[in-house]
C-alpha cells in the first residue's frame, strides 16, 4: 500500500516537473502532449526534445543514486554511506577537469567521466580486496584517500586556469546539473543503468540477509564474497552512469534510503524498490525547483539539494533520535 | 555425524591444535571447554566450514566439510555465533526468516508455506512466538540469544554449534537456553557449544571435550572428566568436586 502511495507520488512529482519551467504548460496540456507525440505544436516540442528527456534524466539518475546508496549503506550496515564512498565522483570529476582543460570536445565529456569514475572504483574495490572478498574499513579507506587524492587534483586544476568558460564547464559538473542534457545522453546510459539495476536486483536476498553481519550470513548460507563484489560493481556501475548524466549530485544516495526506511522499514525487498521510485520522485522535484526558482537562470541541482536536502535530513535524523528510546 | 582425524587447525602460521582425533554421534550435546585463547572458537569456526584445516581431515555425515558448498553446508550445519555486530531494526521474524536463505535459489524471493511453518516452529521451539514481531534491537540479551538459536533451528540443519552462549546472560536464562539444547540433542540434532562455565557443562552436556596444550586434553563424560582431574590440568588451578544435593556434579577452585 505505501509502495502504491510513493509510486503515485513519484509520478505526480514527474508531471510537475514537466509542467514548471521556464515556459509553463499545464498538466491537462502535458498528458495531452504526452500521449499526442506526433502533433507538431510548440507544447509538444518542450514537452518531447526539452523536458521529457530531462525529467528522464533526473529521474533515473535519482533512482541509481537512491538504489545504490542503499546497496552500499546495507552491506556496511553503515548509514553514513554515500553511493561516492568507492571514488566514482571523485575520478570522474578528475577525469572531467583534466578532460576540459585539454579541450577535449564536450560531448565526449560524460563518457570519459563514466569510465574514470568507474576505473576509480575499481581500483578502490582492488585496494579494499581481502582473501576473495572486500574488507569494508579498508573500502571506506581507500575510497576517502583516493577521493582526496582526485579532489586536490580538481582543486589545483581550478587554481591553475584561468577562470573562464573552462573553470565553469568543470564547475558546473562539479555541482551537479542535468542542463543541456537529452535523449542522447539517456540512450547511451540506458544500457550501463539497466545492468546496474540488473545486478542490484540479484543482491537483494543477499543484502537482506547481510543485515545480521557478514559471519551471521555467510553461516546461513550467502557466499559474502561473491555478494560484496556484485553489490560495488553494481553501485559503482549505477553511480557512474548517474555521474555521467548529471555530474556529482550529492545528498540524494545518503538521503533516499534513510527516507525510504522510514516508510517500508529495513527489508530489501521493499526497500530497493522504494528507493528508486523515492529517488526518481525527488530529482524531479528537486529538478524542477531548479529550473524555476530563479528562472530564467538554474540554480545547479547538487547546491539546491545541499540546500533543502541536508536541513530536512539532519531535522528528521535528530528528531528520530530523540524520539526513540 | 562428526569424524575429524589428525585435524590440525593454524592461525597466521601459528599452529593452534594438532592431532585431534575424535567422533561425534548424532544426538549428543558436547560442551568445549578449555583456557583462554586455546582455539576453541577456531574449532568450532573449522567444524562450521569457516576456517581451513591445516592438516588431517574432518568430515560430517562421511564427506569433508571443506567439499561441502555454501548451501549445502547452511542446510547440515547451523552454526550460532554470539558477536555484538549491531543488528539492523528488524522484527524479530524477519531475523529469524533468514535461516532458511539456502533453500532458496536466487530468483525465489518468496517465503514458500513450508518457510513459514519452519519459522514459527522455529519461534515456537525457542519460546519466542509471541515476540515475532517485535523490534530486534528492543529484545533482551537473553531475548536475542533465543532469536538466534530460533536462526539455526530455521535452517533445519542436524548439526547446531554455539559459541558462548550463555556468555552475558543471568542464571536463570542460561539455564533455560542450556535446557532447550539439552531437549534439542534429546530430539536428535547434534549440539557442539563452546561453555566457559564449567558446571553448566558439567551439569548439561553429554560429554565434555577439553582442548588444552595445542590438542584434545580429554573427552569423556563430565563424572570421568572430574574424577580424572582434567579440568585441573587445563586450567593449572587444583579444583575441588562436589555432589549437591540433587545429584549434580559442581567444582570450585580450591584455594
Amino acid at each position: 500500500m505505501r509502495t502504491i502511495a510513493v509510486a503515485l507520488l513519484a509520478v505526480l512529482a514527474l508531471l510537475v516537473s514537466l509542467s514548471v519551467g521556464a515556459t509553463a504548460i499545464s498538466p491537462r496540456d502535458v498528458w495531452f502532449a504526452l500521449f499526442h507525440p506526433h502533433v507538431h505544436s510548440d507544447v509538444n516540442t518542450i514537452v518531447w526534445l526539452l523536458r521529457l528527456p530531462r525529467v528522464c534524466i533526473a529521474g533515473l539518475v535519482g533512482a541509481a543514486l537512491g538504489v545504490s546508496g542503499a546497496m552500499l549503506q546495507g552491506m556496511l550496515r553503515n548509514p553514513l554511506v554515500d553511493p561516492y564512498l568507492t571514488g566514482v565522483s571523485a575520478g570522474a570529476a578528475a577525469a572531467i577537469a583534466v578532460a576540459v582543460v585539454l579541450g577535449v570536445a564536450a560531448p565526449f565529456i560524460p563518457a570519459l567521466g563514466f569510465v574514470a569514475g568507474l576505473a576509480t572504483a575499481i581500483i578502490v574495490a582492488v585496494l579494499a580486496r581481502r582473501g576473495t572478498g572486500i574488507d569494508s574499513i579498508r573500502l571506506i579507506l581507500a575510497g576517502i584517500s583516493l577521493s582526496a587524492l582526485f579532489a586536490a587534483l580538481v582543486t589545483l586544476i581550478l587554481t591553475r586556469i584561468e577562470q573562464g568558460s573552462a573553470a565553469q564547464t568543470i564547475l558546473s559538473w562539479l555541482a551537479g546539473s542535468l542542463a543541456g542534457r537529452g535523449w542522447h545522453e539517456v540512450l547511451w546510459t540506458l544500457p550501463y543503468l539497466l545492468v546496474g539495476f540488473g545486478l542490484a536486483t540479484l543482491c537483494i536476498p543477499a543484502l537482506n540477509v547481510l543485515r545480521l553481519g557478514d559471519v551471521r550470513a555467510r553461516a546461513v548460507g550467502v557466499d559474502v564474497d561473491r555478494a560484496q563484489w556484485l553489490i560495488v560493481s553494481s553501485a559503482s556501475l549505477l553511480t557512474a552512469a548517474a555521474v555521467a548524466l548529471g555530474g556529482i549530485i550529492g545528498f540524494v544516495g545518503l538521503i533516499v534510503p534513510h527516507m525510504a526506511r522510514r516508510i517500508v522499514g529495513t527489508d530489501t525487498r521493499s526497500l530497493m524498490l522504494i528507493c528508486a521510485i523515492l529517488g526518481a520522485g525527488f530529482m524531479a522535484l528537486a529538478d524542477a525547483a531548479a529550473r524555476t526558482l530563479f528562472a530564467p537562470t538554474e540554480v545547479p541541482i547538487g547546491v539546491l539539494l545541499a540546500c533543502i536536502g541536508v536541513p530536512s535530513f539532519l531535522y528528521l535524523y535528530l528528531h528520530e533520535a530523540r524520539t526513540t528510546p | 555425524m562428526i569424524a575429524a582425524s589428525q585435524l590440525a587447525l593454524r592461525i597466521a602460521n601459528r599452529v593452534l591444535l594438532e592431532n585431534m582425533n575424535f567422533s561425534v554421534t548424532s544426538g549428543e550435546f558436547i560442551a568445549v571447554l578449555g583456557p583462554n585463547g586455546v582455539g576453541k572458537t577456531t574449532f568450532l569456526r573449522a567444524i562450521a566450514g569457516m576456517h581451513d584445516i591445516a592438516g588431517g581431515s574432518l568430515s560430517i555425515e562421511g564427506r569433508a566439510i571443506g567439499s561441502l558448498t555454501i548451501s549445502e553446508r547452511a542446510r547440515t550445519i547451523a552454526f550460532m555465533v554470539s558477536d555484538d555486530a549491531p543488528v539492523d531494526a528488524m522484527p524479530v521474524r524477519a531475523a529469524v526468516a533468514s535461516g532458511r536463505y539456502a533453500y532458496h535459489r536466487w530468483w525465489e524471493w518468496r517465503e514458500t508455506e513450508k518457510d513459514a511453518t519452519v519459522i514459527a516452529q522455529a519461534l515456537a521451539d525457542v519460546h519466542m512466538s509471541e515476540f515475532s514481531a517485535r523490534r530486534f534491537d528492543t529484545l533482551s540479551s537473553g531475548e536475542r540469544q533465543r532469536v538466534w538459536l530460533a536462526l539455526g533451528l530455521a535452517q533445519e540443519a542436524p548439526l547446531l554449534l554455539l559459541d558462548e552462549p550463555t556468555s552475558h546472560l543471568d542464571v536463570r536464562v542460561a539455564h533455560e537456553i542450556l535446557q532447550l539444547l539439552r531437549q534439542l540433542a534429546h530430539s536428535g540434532k547434534t549440539v557442539i557449544c563452546v561453555l566457559h562455565d564449567m558446571n553448566e557443562a558439567l551439569e548439561f552436556a553429554d560429554r565434555l571435550m577439553i582442548l588444552s596444550d595445542r590438542s584434545i586434553l580429554a573427552f569423556d563424560t563430565p563424572a570421568a572428566i572430574v574424577q580424572n582431574g582434567v579440568l585441573d590440568r587445563a586450567y593449572g588451578i587444583k579444583l575441588e568436586a562436589v555432589r549437591s544435593a540433587t545429584g549434580a556434579l559442581r567444582v570450585f577452585p580450591s584455594c
